[in-house]
């Protein structure tokens, strides 16, 4: 049903309530019920209040004032006014359904319990509500059985057939979502009963609410934002679909869950589940303290509500208080011996802080406490196959999705480890490569080597050995990457280290230019290693900035660079202080900012070295081994607080800036968005020797004309200015094309090497430089500028082939066969003269045993290929022939 | 080896003897734009040239048809209507001896209106079934029909019969954007490549796999999704192939069918006088066939045993060119 129709309802409603009960009463209960449910909620609690002095004999006054109440968290009065409904009208049961709900809120179970007993035994005309609280109650206290014996008996009810009321439908739809777990079909029956109960009272809300919170437990997160956003159109401040909505918003990685979140407690600040959420979003944050406050205040409105204990267990757990947490987890089995959903939060929350060994450890628990918990398998699934432990976690995710297969999150994951059965898996002592068998021969050429390089520099480096073996695996779709990090396809990143297993893009995932997967791959392997040698606690800014910096460190341009787009943030103050990096990575304010804190990051660790030394930083990684907190290690390792840390990075950015800074003041008055995503064109020229965005501005407009003179030494005052700057549009290209056009290629290759120096992925640049090189006789530098195509994109054979020629005559025969491996590797049609080249470069590398091994199957296929033959014959001649 | 077992074996069968013609007709279809046309007569007259240059086919058995005669008359036979068609083919089929090859090859826009599958042409589109009746002009003589336009597939089933070689760009009439199988079947014929087996010859079966999968290479380089899958048909069971080869369902004809103007140097041509070098050339397709034979043996061997008879085949033929070369006055290599 749409808004229109739903809102005209309520207004139907209104009309037909004033002509069943007196017509004063009736349409000021019906006035009260509509402030009430478009979240007029101070309106609401005043008129029924006014109607319940009026006449305390009014079940609906009494009942909207109680819940009213509710609805904004005044549990107490909320009982209070139950209560004196009671006292007014003789034990009437018709309230204690509401006074029980206002207890239940307060986690006076026992009494709650006997409220909901007084409406079912008094026969309340909504007696039905209060028998779905007890199961619920039951349920809670882990009487399993007979809770959903008690569920069960709603479909009996159901089935009866009489006509029901939108409340009475609300309750048996909820009855019989708790029977999802015995199975899943019954959530399409949910689903249907709260269609009826929508259909019953469009007005109504809480069916639309609950059906949001069901396709939110299905991973449906479209169809639950739809739910939500149906409520929130009606009443924009209905806290629990303010909730929902905050959930989806988490879930689809979309900026707003803490504001939303924070607007349904600004309505009810005493809703427990809103508070669990935020804490939980804290604890995305690394804010342990700030999660902790959060269910402190939790659970002073509710002392003995589950996920509050659980979150609060977690919370501990992550700030190294295990007594703490293992005491809470004793408290949540006491009040429920089967609660699994304990060991599902602690899972899901470990997981979130990439501690996943443990995520595997808790979801096992949680299978253990509850057999039916598909969740709990799921998650232990997912997190098997972040510890590499593939078959096991397909096993698990196979048996949740049979029992629940709506969960989105396990769907995507089946079928995209189905995908691997056309992976190949290749294995050293250190890696385990999976790759996509169509280019799995050609990444391993390049990806073994490197890969082998890195851990042992970075083995060096940390002083430390990560558990080996390393899985790496290589997708060819960016779809399937995605699923394997998040479950769900739109993952923005390019690679992700899980400790033990790394998952990135494979090159033909993406255009060529858009990543360099040499360097995303020693990104990925810095925070394996930072993971381990911090027992997975490093916080999430740290390991990032400091992947960056390994980057760079592990070859020249690579890594990400400074850009105008950074330093106009940081002229504009949109950085972060230190303290707040994650925040740019967890909660960016605007598009930018993830790549900048990325920047930024790294930038501490170049600042770090320099000041401290790189044992400083490994000093670092075992304080957050140990349990500190960023303060702490900051106070432990660098004698210093984060504040001040800030203060001295923030003047290192300053002074190592300082003329690209200069040269961009003049633009200040121009908004951020113009250097969305790096550098762009848009500023107002001036003849300012010294604005940075002017003279390349002039050099762009110069070389569009054609009149290259001129464009010159602007592009060179540009450079000058802002020498590191080596993006898309920079002055180094187009300088390096005026010289190739101009015949001076000595220059135009100095260009295009300072560039592709700085500059990790520019494809283009290093094909032309590698071409101006050759045609300047210097085969090694071209060779290396071809070498450096390779880790962008790897597929074009033809570069191969030249690379190999090139290595040739520099001499370097490992290399042109590896070359000549990667054209083979790329499956040519003409594979007879491929193989050859092969057989010819082990020959002159002096493999004989290589070289007749392809030159047979050269000929095998090619008997008549001559050259071919006189190697065969060479080989012979030279002692290589079967023995 | 006698003449009489080197012909017994089959595989030499469809070189072009020394009486046999080899006849080739390009028709460029209509264009629609100008880049289309451009690059319609590029490939086509890069094919003539090709079998003219490269491979030896003579001039006067090529014929190439175009949308604009004006384009490049020198070169242009006719324009490429439905009539003119009929007319060149009917000469060819007029001068063509029984064992002759004709080439037929389609470059343009190809469409399927009211069920049937047409041939973009200035004029009539003529249909496949119009095609599949011109061809009873050609009841002996071998037959390479290439229709390398979009919406091609359903050429197949009308076209194929025995001794015909069948290739379309598509798998059906419903892959209708523009195909690049053209481009590339040209390119096996143009430039090195295509020769996979090494013998300095390209076979359709070469040509037509070296144009599938460049096609392939580009759609994946490019990151699309491939909307051309060609299909070669030769055993005239009217259902194409799309990976052909010897051990597949098609392809057997089409790997002893060679665009030349003449069979390879060697034995068949009677071109050798010397009856040193003749005897050579019969030991060197000796070893070759014997290499074929292990070959076809191969997964019922143990591989050592495999891996060594074959060195030792390969040895003896690698020797045995030597020596023909050394006599031929080339000396090694």
């Amino acid at each position: 049903m749409n808004l229109t129709r739903a809102l005209s309802a309520l207004v139907a409603m209104v009309l037909a309530f004033g002509a069943l009960a007196s017509p004063t009463s009736a349409q000021q209960i019906d006035e009260a019920r509509v402030a009430f449910r478009t979240g007029r909620y101070e309106e609401a609690i005043d008129m029924f209040e006014r109607l319940t002095r009026r006449d305390r004999s009014s079940v609906a006054a009494s009942r909207g004032f109680s819940r009213a109440l509710f609805d904004v968290g005044r549990y107490e009065d909320a009982a209070d006014a139950a209560r004196r409904f009671s006292r007014d009208n003789e034990d009437s049961p018709e309230l204690q359904n509401s006074l029980g709900k206002a207890l239940y809120a307060k986690g006076d179970l026992e009494e709650a319990e006997a409220a909901f007993e007084r409406a079912v035994q008094g026969g309340a005309s909504d007696a039905p509500l209060a028998r779905l609280n007890l199961a619920v109650l039951s349920y809670e206290r882990g009487e399993r059985e007979t809770a959903m014996e008690e569920f069960g008996r709603f479909i009996d009810v159901y089935n009866v057939g009489r006509d029901f009321t939108s409340e009475e439908l609300t309750a048996v739809g909820t009855a019989i979502r708790y029977l999802r777990s015995d199975d899943w079909q019954y959530a399409r029956d949910a689903l249907r009963i709260y269609d009826e109960a929508i259909a019953a009272d469009p007005a109504n809300l809480d069916p639309r609410v609950e059906v949001g919170e069901l396709f939110l437990e299905a991973y449906a997160g479209g169809e639950a934002a739809e739910a939500f956003e149906d409520v929130l159109q009606v009443n924009p401040s209905e806290p629990r679909a303010l909730v929902g909505k905050a959930r989806h918003l988490r879930f689809a990685g979309s900026p707003g869950a803490m504001e939303t979140v924070q607007r349904s407690l600004e309505v009810n600040p005493n809703l427990v589940p809103a508070r669990v959420f935020l804490a939980e979003l804290l604890l995305e944050l690394e804010e342990y303290k700030a999660a902790a406050q959060q269910i402190e205040r939790a659970l002073e409105v509710n002392p003995v509500s589950l996920e509050a204990l659980s979150v609060m267990a977690a919370t501990r757990f992550l700030q190294g208080d295990e007594a703490e947490s293992e005491a809470l987890r004793a408290r949540v089995l006491e009040l429920n011996p089967r609660y699994a959903d304990l060991y599902v939060r602690l899972a899901e929350t470990s997981a979130r802080n990439r501690l996943y060994t443990k995520a595997v450890e808790f979801a096992q628990r949680a299978v253990e406490l509850d057999e039916r918990s598909w969740r709990g398998y799921a998650v232990l699934g997912v997190n098997e196959l972040r510890v590499g432990a593939i078959d096991e976690g397909k096993g698990h995710l196979e048996l949740a999705f049979e029992n629940d297969p709506f969960d989105i999150w396990t769907k995507n994951t089946l079928d995209m480890l189905d995908t691997f059965e056309d992976y190949t898996e290749e294995r050293n002592d250190l890696f385990i490569f999976v790759i996509d068998g169509k280019e799995s021969e050609l990444l391993s050429l390049y990806l073994a080597d490197l890969a082998e390089e890195a851990y042992e520099r970075l083995a060096e480096k940390y002083q430390y050995r990560a558990p080996t073996p390393i899985r790496v695996e290589v997708f060819r779709s960016h779809a399937d990457f995605s699923v394997r990090t998040i479950g769900l396809i739109g993952l923005g990143a390019l690679g992700v280290s899980f400790g033990p297993v790394i998952a990135m893009d494979s090159p033909s995932a993406r255009e060529a230019s858009e990543f360099n997967w040499g360097s995303t791959f020693w990104h990925e392997l810095a925070h394996t290693f930072h993971l381990g040698l911090s027992d997975h606690r490093v916080p999430r800014w740290f390991s990032e900035g400091l992947a960056v910096h390994e980057e760079r460190a592990a070859r020249p341009g690579w890594g990400d660079d400074v850009s105008p787009s950074f330093l106009f943030a940081h002229l504009h103050e949109q950085l972060l202080p230190i303290g707040e990096l994650n925040n740019g990575f967890a909660r960016p304010t605007y598009p930018e900012q993830v790549i900048h804190s990325y920047y930024q990051a790294s930038l501490v660790f170049d600042l770090i070295e320099r000041d401290y030394g790189g044992q400083a930083i490994v000093a670092m990684l075992e304080g957050y081994r140990d349990g500190l907190s960023n303060e702490q290690v900051f106070e432990q390792v660098l004698a210093t607080s984060v504040d001040e840390f800030n203060d001295v990075f923030f003047d290192y950015l300053e002074e190592r800036f300082d003329g690209p800074l200069s040269a961009l003041r003049p633009n200040l008055d121009l908004p951020p968005e113009t250097f969305r995503e790096g550098f762009q064109r848009g500023a107002e020229l001036t003849d300012d020797p010294n604005n940075f965005l002017s003279q390349l501005g002039y050099g762009h407009s110069y070389v569009e004309q054609g009149s290259y003179d001129e464009a010159i030494p602007h592009l060179q005052r540009a450079k000058e200015l802002f020498p590191e700057f080596a993006g898309s549009g920079s002055p180094y290209w187009y300088l390096a094309l005026i010289h190739k056009e101009q015949g001076n290629l000595e220059r135009a290759a100095a260009e295009l090497a300072a560039l592709t120096a700085i500059n990790e992925r520019d494809y283009q640049a290093n094909l032309q430089l590698a071409e101006i090189r050759e045609g300047l006789g210097d085969a090694a530098g071209a060779a290396e500028a071809l070498k450096r195509t390779a880790y962008i994109y790897p597929f074009d054979m033809r570069l191969h082939v030249r690379l190999a020629e090139l290595l040739s005559q520099s001499g370097d025969l490992q290399g042109v066969i590896r070359e000549r491996r990667a054209v083979l590797a790329l499956d040519p049609v003409d594979r007879a003269e491929a193989m050859y080249q092969l057989a010819r470069a082990y020959y002159e590398a002096g493999e004989l045993s290589s070289a007749r091994r392809a030159i047979l199957r050269v000929l095998e296929d090619a008997p008549s290929y001559e050259e071919a033959q006189e190697l065969l014959l060479e080989i012979h001649a030279r002692g290589g022939g079967t023995r | 080896m006698s003449l009489a077992t080197l012909i017994a074996t089959g595989w030499l069968l469809t070189l072009p003897q020394a009486s046999e013609q080899v006849h080739l007709v390009v028709v460029s279809g209509l264009s629609g734009e100008p880049r289309y046309a451009e690059r319609f007569h590029e490939w086509s007259t890069t094919l003539c040239e090709a079998a003219k240059q490269r491979w030896g086919v003579p001039a006067a058995n090529i014929a190439y048809l175009a949308e604009q005669t004006d384009r490049d008359p020198a070169r242009i036979s006719d324009r490429s209507t439905w009539e003119n068609i009929q007319r060149t083919l009917g000469d060819i089929a007029g001068r063509a001896g029984p064992d002759d090859q004709v080439y037929i090859v389609l470059i343009g826009h190809g469409s399927v209106r009211d069920g049937a599958a047409k041939f973009s042409l200035p004029g009539p589109d003529p249909t496949a079934s119009d095609f599949a009746d011109l061809l009873q002009l050609f009841p002996t003589q071998t037959l390479v029909f290439v229709n390398a336009a979009s919406a091609s597939g359903d050429f197949i089933a009308a076209l194929s019969a025995e001794g015909r070689a069948v290739i379309t760009a598509t798998r059906s009439g419903r892959e209708r954007t523009e195909t690049l199988f053209a481009r590339f079947l040209v390119e096996a014929y143009a430039t090195d490549g295509a020769d996979v087996d090494k013998d300095e010859r390209v076979s359709v079966l070469e040509a037509f796999n070296y144009a599938r999968r460049e096609v392939a290479r580009v759609y994946e380089s490019e990151n699309r999704l491939l909307s051309e899958h060609a299909l070669l048909d030769d055993d005239g069971d009217g259902q194409g192939t799309g990976e052909p080869g010897l051990g597949a369902e098609d392809g057997q004809l089409a790997a002893t069918l060679f665009l030349s103007g003449s069979a390879e140097p060697g034995v068949l041509t009677g071109e050798i006088s010397d009856p040193r070098l003749a005897q050579m050339y019969a030991e060197k397709r000796a070893l070759e066939e014997q290499v074929a034979a292990l070959r076809q043996r191969k997964e019922e061997m143990d591989t050592a045993t495999y891996e060594q008879e074959l060195e030792r085949l390969l040895l003896a033929l690698a020797l045995k060119n030597r020596e023909i070369r050394e006599l031929e006055g080339e000396g090694p290599r």
